[in-house]
């Protein structure tokens, strides 16, 4: 994997100039699955591309829908961690990274932050918007929020989802007296997590009239998940006047991550909102009733591409999101690379056969 | 939510209510018997206001022409004439009579009850049917648990709720539960309070709830079924271009997700090269049905494609490889095996089509006798009697035009049997 490590490791997270390297390292990870993946050689196969000779451009890479990794569970060589989507009525894809993959996800991590301003050397206190980590939690979104408290030093980790038992619940009022205690302190405070809880912690402040002056420095940062990111995008701005109104935080402070655990790219919004495509990942919008390619500014299904990670064929991976792609050439942030915008989700996975039919109302029970 | 008791409460709050439940039930059955009048009274002033438009808010989430053709179906099958008429077809005379007298003999008196309790597992692949299954078991004047698909919008609960707003006394006879789908305790509870369980589903969903009753309890199954459509000598049969056309706009309109969907066209045949050359004419026909069906949205257009192309990787995954024999279109696909088995189509507009020659009916059917409704026919005319009578020999319970394979026939029987009779009981008392 020597062009992975070499695309892991460019110094510019944003630089479009590295094209050719990033279809070669798109090539070497193909050449690997396909050799070491039974089922995505059938499925290669099937699709009539039987080596990387047959791949021009990182188009013709065999696209494999997250639906099709939530019913099916690929296996490629031995892999060190494996991190499940947080997916709902028990259908969740399985990704196992091994330990190049999350070499290069570190690199890349530090890389992005770092140009964001989000990794700093200041101790931080945090309060994750999320579930405090647990044995029994093997989603991503467990794992990726906690690791982000980890980009400045941390004082403290607050975790607004409490392993109780029975189950999850959130604790708005520990963060509150939490809150009380951090303004007068001198440490930045950081948020982390899913924008809808941090939403609902902010309109609980405004409710009940509270508002505080955070230290310099703290900052929200928002993730979790596209589906969040896509539901919460219409009430952005009461988000960014609710953040300063009650926590005094401005809108250049408050960063959104996301990515998905089948493609664990960290995509960051830049100064303009914008998520701008890093080099280590390509992304084709396809047309939504023949998946042909069609290029920037129209709206078709996403296809994600990155060579990241070998223990799993998520080389191209096709989301159920609907996005736009836009050219990146005229943000004023300086980043050159294409944008993307999630615009929606395809219609709600409701399509009941009869042969599906009730089995999903008893999914687990086995007699 | 949870309806009970004409509230709703927290879904949280279940357990309680099924104890609650438990002691409620034996004083209900005590009471004076729910009349169906009253049920399709209700149904009735709901079928009014849907007219009226007061729903219109409910039904945004459907396509315009979706809720078009919901009203005119309203408008005719939830009327007053047309649920009394649905009582006596499906029940019979339900007047109680005595036997003849025979000596040495008692006479009795004969009628027909409710079971008692039903508890509905309905599917989510028909909208309104969690409220329709509901509704069959309030005609019968049985008590109801439903627990609804985890598809479901919150439509059925909304419409169910109407129901008791109309005639309050129907709150004793509906409990609603939104369980998860994992909650077997909570399901093997609800069927421990009821006399009879009535599923929807596939045969693995049925075999689990098999396995979830009591020993008792009598199990209503509608299970899963495979529609197909029977293609001989079309080119001597009259209007077969129209015909083909109508099965294509089935296709389109239903792509295949019912139990009356057509999944393989069958050619009456023993050359493969006949079926190779229908399939090659049925494509562009299939096409253009799927492109006049298409809707702008977006949202549902890229799920259809994902799904059909998650079904696609699916096949390459499996054991057999097809892919020479796919003939594919624009959102639409032809598939030609050489098989003659009925089997589930990868849907979405991707028919199969396979050999059947007339001699092979009857082994195919039997051999698949579980899964047989709806057969859809294209043949000349003086064939049509003859294919009709063997299909229904073998099982099959609708015969129809290629169009209508999935229409409604008012007076229609469900799978060979009427839903309100499987909901009653004959009872005999001696006089």
């Amino acid at each position: 994997m020597k062009l992975r490590r070499k695309l892991f490791s460019s110094k510019d997270p944003y630089d479009c100039t590295k094209q050719q390297l990033f279809l070669d390292a798109c090539k070497e990870n193909f050449n690997h699955l396909i050799n070491n993946c039974d089922d995505y050689k059938k499925i290669c196969e099937g699709l009539d591309i039987h080596s990387s000779e047959d791949i021009k451009g990182v188009e013709d890479i065999p696209i494999i829908p997250t639906m099709l990794m939530k019913q099916h569970d690929f296996r490629s060589g031995r892999y060190m961690v494996m991190a499940t989507s947080s997916g709902t009525s028990g259908k969740k894809s399985h990704v196992r990274f091994e330990f190049g993959a999350l070499w290069s996800a570190l690199k890349m991590s530090i890389r992005v932050t770092r140009y964001h301003g989000i990794m700093t050397a200041k101790p931080c206190r945090y309060i994750v918007m999320g579930y405090k980590p647990h044995r029994s939690n093997k989603t991503a979104v467990a794992k990726t929020a906690y690791l982000t408290t980890f980009l400045a030093p941390a004082i403290s980790r607050k975790f607004i989802l409490k392993h109780t038992s029975e189950g999850y619940k959130p604790d708005f009022e520990s963060i509150v007296e939490a809150l009380k205690k951090y303004e007068k302190g001198k440490a930045p405070v950081r948020f982390m997590g899913f924008p809808s809880y941090t939403f609902f912690l902010f309109r609980l402040l405004e409710e009940r009239g509270l508002s505080f002056k955070l230290p310099k420095g703290s900052k929200v940062m928002l993730g979790g998940g596209w589906k969040q990111f896509y539901q919460e995008a219409a009430d952005k701005e009461t988000f960014y006047k609710l953040a300063k109104k009650t926590l005094n935080i401005d809108e250049e402070n408050i960063v959104e991550f996301f990515g998905a655990v089948e493609h664990p790219i960290l995509y960051t919004d830049c100064a303009y909102h914008h998520f701008h495509v890093p080099v280590y990942s390509n992304i084709v919008i396809r047309d939504p009733d023949t998946l042909e390619p069609i290029g920037m500014e129209k709206t078709g299904l996403v296809n994600l591409i990155s060579p990241l990670c070998k223990a799993t064929p998520i080389l191209s991976i096709m989301t159920d999101d609907l996005g736009i792609l836009h050219d990146g050439a005229n943000c004023p942030c300086g980043v050159k690379s294409p944008y993307l915008e999630i615009v929606g989700r395809v219609a709600p996975d409701d399509i009941k056969t009869c042969a599906a039919g009730a089995a999903d109302i008893l999914q687990g029970v086995k007699v | 939510m949870i309806l009970f008791d004409g509230k709703t409460y927290e879904s949280s709050e279940q357990d309680r209510l099924l104890n609650e439940l438990e002691e409620r039930i034996p004083v209900i059955l005590s009471k004076e018997q729910l009349s169906p009048e009253v049920v399709i009274d209700a149904v009735e002033q709901l079928r009014v206001d849907l007219l009226k438009g007061r729903f219109d808010d409910l039904l945004t989430a459907f396509p315009e022409d979706t809720v078009e053709t919901y009203k005119q179906q309203a408008e005719a099958l939830l009327s007053k004439e047309h649920l009394h008429k649905k009582l006596v077809t499906e029940l019979g005379n339900t007047e109680e009579y005595v036997t003849d007298k025979i000596d040495g003999f008692s006479q009795i008196k004969v009628k027909k009850m409710p079971l008692g309790v039903l508890f509905h597992i309905a599917a989510g692949n028909m909208d309104f049917l969690p409220a329709y299954s509901l509704a069959e078991g309030l005609m019968t004047g049985n008590i109801n648990i439903l627990k609804l698909p985890s598809a479901d919008n919150g439509l059925s609960l909304k419409l169910i709720m109407q129901l008791i707003e109309y005639r309050p006394e129907l709150k004793d006879y509906i409990y609603v539960f939104d369980t998860a789908s994992t909650d077997i305790q909570g399901m093997r509870k609800m069927a421990e309070l009821s006399n009879a369980i009535s599923v929807w589903g596939s045969d693995m969903a049925i075999e689990a709830v098999r396995g979830l009753a009591p020993t008792g309890a009598k199990i209503i199954e509608w299970g899963q079924k495979l529609g197909f459509c029977y293609v001989s000598k079309p080119g001597e049969s009259a209007d077969a271009d129209a015909k083909l056309e109508g099965l294509a706009k089935h296709i389109a309109t239903t792509k295949q997700l019912l139990c009356s969907s057509c999944q393989i066209i069958y050619i009456d045949t023993e050359d493969m090269n006949e079926v190779k050359a229908f399939a090659e004419r049925f494509l562009p026909i299939l096409e253009t049905a799927v492109n006049g069906n298409a809707t702008q949205e977006i949202g549902i257009r890229a799920r259809d494609t994902l799904v059909s192309y998650t079904q696609r990787l699916k096949s390459y995954l499996g054991e057999e490889d097809r892919r020479d024999n796919v003939l594919r279109g624009k959102g639409c696909s032809v598939i030609i095996a050489e098989d003659s088995a009925l089997e589930l189509s990868p849907m979405m507009c991707n028919v199969l089509v396979k050999r059947l020659p007339r001699k092979d009916i009857g082994k195919v059917l039997y051999a698949h006798r579980y899964h047989l409704q709806t057969a859809g026919l294209i043949c000349p005319d003086e064939d049509r009697k003859s294919i009709s009578e063997l299909f229904v020999q073998c099982g099959l319970i609708r015969v129809t035009e290629p169009k209508d394979m999935s229409a409604y026939f008012p007076g229609e029987c469900h799978d060979g049997e009427y839903a309100l009779n499987r909901y009653m009981r004959i009872v005999n008392i001696e006089c």
